[in-house]
């Protein structure tokens, strides 16, 4: 067991953290705009872990988490960076793994190089949790498919040029009749709706996405049809492995910055550093960051192995999740009233930090899988 | 547990799927036939338990690739799959 970085993994980080500090600046909490976008494409980003043959940059999942974490310990607003991180995991590995040619090849590039945005549209109204029963629908007519539904929350889509989207086209086999699809915007009968106001991660805009009669051709189609389950089920495992790297890089900073403050503000005549109260603070600060670091590089190393990785990806989750709130929770107190003001953007970091016990699958269905893993 | 009936294993089936899934299944609505997928009582929670479940109780590993549409349709063809692979061993 090795812990270090080798000097090229070293070479990587250092280059996507340098990178970060120098991204275009957007309004404090604005919505990342295309040229944030192709600024971090500039420094390899939105290609990571896509083919180097389609211009990616053809890393495992350790090695694009490695490099999602600098990006954020870099100062990378973790909107953009959670925009970027659905794009390649949700997306990305979706097209790379089951797309045919020419399809694959023309995305995958587009993807790499950030001039194609992708947003993942499975989530819908009345299938969150539970997607036995999509009401999204795909049939076969002629060698296309009629899409129809509504799907509710799709991160990236006002700047999106391609959903990866899921719909049943057997309706009788339930979750396991689903479909993958990947819809050009510009396809008739696909509809972005209004920007949605979300509580954190502003800096990646979401908005509904409606198909009516929205007529995909056959080539679209992503993986054997009704595989759609275990084509999202394979991307869910990248994206809870690698993602929450991110709030890592998030976490390592909002520590560095409390830090900082513990040591420069002064009560009762000393550094409020000096009172255990907020040592030891820190030090679990520290502890809940080294600790779900840990497994989260572990999840990833499993899928770079090819081993089973949805029990190591849910435990990695879960713990990023929960460090990443109570963290944030921590920081606002030890800022105190400036924890409370907009100007540090402490709170936003809170408010970044709860969704994640939310998306790419709740920390409650987190434990499921890690209890159903234990035979309970 | 190599001479099982295919009516053994369905009537252990059902058994199970009702107080797992079903809340003990009080209105008595589950039968061999009924469609599992169609109407959400195999979601991706439940499949994965009952999948355990196969492995726990009677030895028989189901790899993913193997959870379908048609083997997980009903009680009636997951007792077939079950016999099967006992069957073979
Ligand atoms: C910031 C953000 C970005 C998102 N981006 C996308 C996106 O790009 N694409 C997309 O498709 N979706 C996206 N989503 C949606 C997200 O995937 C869903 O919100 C999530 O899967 C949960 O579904 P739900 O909100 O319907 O909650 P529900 O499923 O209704 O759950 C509500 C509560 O019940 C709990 N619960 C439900 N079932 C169980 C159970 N069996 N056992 C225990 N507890 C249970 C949940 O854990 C949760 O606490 C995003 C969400 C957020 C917050």
């Amino acid at each position: 067991m090795d812990f270090d970085l080798s000097p090229q993994q070293q070479q990587r980080v250092d280059h996507m953290r340098a990178g970060a500090g120098k991204l275009p600046a957007t309004e404090p909490d604005g919505i990342a705009g295309k040229d944030s976008w192709l600024a971090a494409a500039e420094l390899g980003m939105t290609g990571l872990c896509l083919p180097t043959e389609h211009g990616g940059g053809g890393l495992g999942a350790l090695d694009t988490a490695l490099c999602l974490e600098a990006f954020c310990a870099g100062g990378a607003d973790t909107g953009l960076a959670f925009g970027i991180a659905a794009h390649l995991l949700a997306c990305g590995t979706v097209l790379a793994d089951h797309a045919g040619e020419p399809v694959r090849a023309e995305l995958l590039q587009g993807l790499a190089s950030g001039t194609v945005v992708a947003a993942n549209a499975m989530t819908e109204d009345d299938a969150g949790s539970d997607l036995s029963r999509l009401t999204t629908t795909a049939v076969a007519d002629g060698d296309s498919y009629v899409l129809n539904g509504r799907k509710s929350f799709v991160s990236n889509a006002p700047l999106a040029d391609v959903f990866i989207t899921y719909a049943a086209t057997a309706p009788s086999a339930g979750y396991l009749g689903m479909s993958a699809f990947a819809v050009p915007r510009t396809l008739p009968g696909l509809q972005v709706g209004s920007l949605l106001a979300k509580m954190g991660l502003n800096g990646c805009a979401a908005a509904q996405v409606e198909f009516t009669d929205c007529k995909v051709p056959g080539r679209y189609l992503l993986g054997p049809e009704n595989q759609g389950n275990s084509v999202f089920q394979r991307s869910m495992t990248w994206e809870r492995a690698c993602l929450p790297a991110i709030y890592l890089g998030a976490m390592e900073g909002q520590l560095a910055q409390c830090v900082d403050h513990a040591r420069s503000r002064k009560q009762f005549g000393r550094s409020i550093g000096n009172f255990q109260a907020i040592s030891h603070r820190l030090a679990t600060m520290k502890l809940r960051l080294e600790t779900s670091r840990l497994l989260l590089y572990r999840a990833c190393w499993y899928l770079d192995q090819g081993r089973p990785a949805v029990e190591a990806a849910a435990l990695a989750k879960t713990a990023v999740a929960e460090a990443a709130v109570a963290n944030a929770l921590d920081a606002v107190q030890v800022f105190g009233a400036r924890g409370c003001l907009a100007a540090d953007g402490i709170g936003q970091q809170l408010q970044n930090a709860i969704p994640l016990n939310i998306f790419s699958g709740t920390t409650e269905m987190q434990r499921e899988v890690v209890a159903k893993s234990m035979g309970l | 547990m190599a001479t099982q009936t295919r009516e053994d294993i369905s009537s252990q089936l059902l058994t199970f799927i009702r107080e797992s899934f079903l809340a003990g299944d009080p209105e008595g609505e589950l039968d061999a036939d009924t469609p599992l997928l169609e109407l959400g009582i195999l979601n991706s929670l439940n499949t994965a338990i009952l999948v355990a479940h196969l492995g726990e109780d009677y030895g028989v590993h189901v790899p993913l690739i193997d959870v379908t549409a048609t083997t997980f349709k009903s009680v009636r063809t997951l007792s077939e799959l079950v016999h099967e692979s006992l069957s073979r061993k």
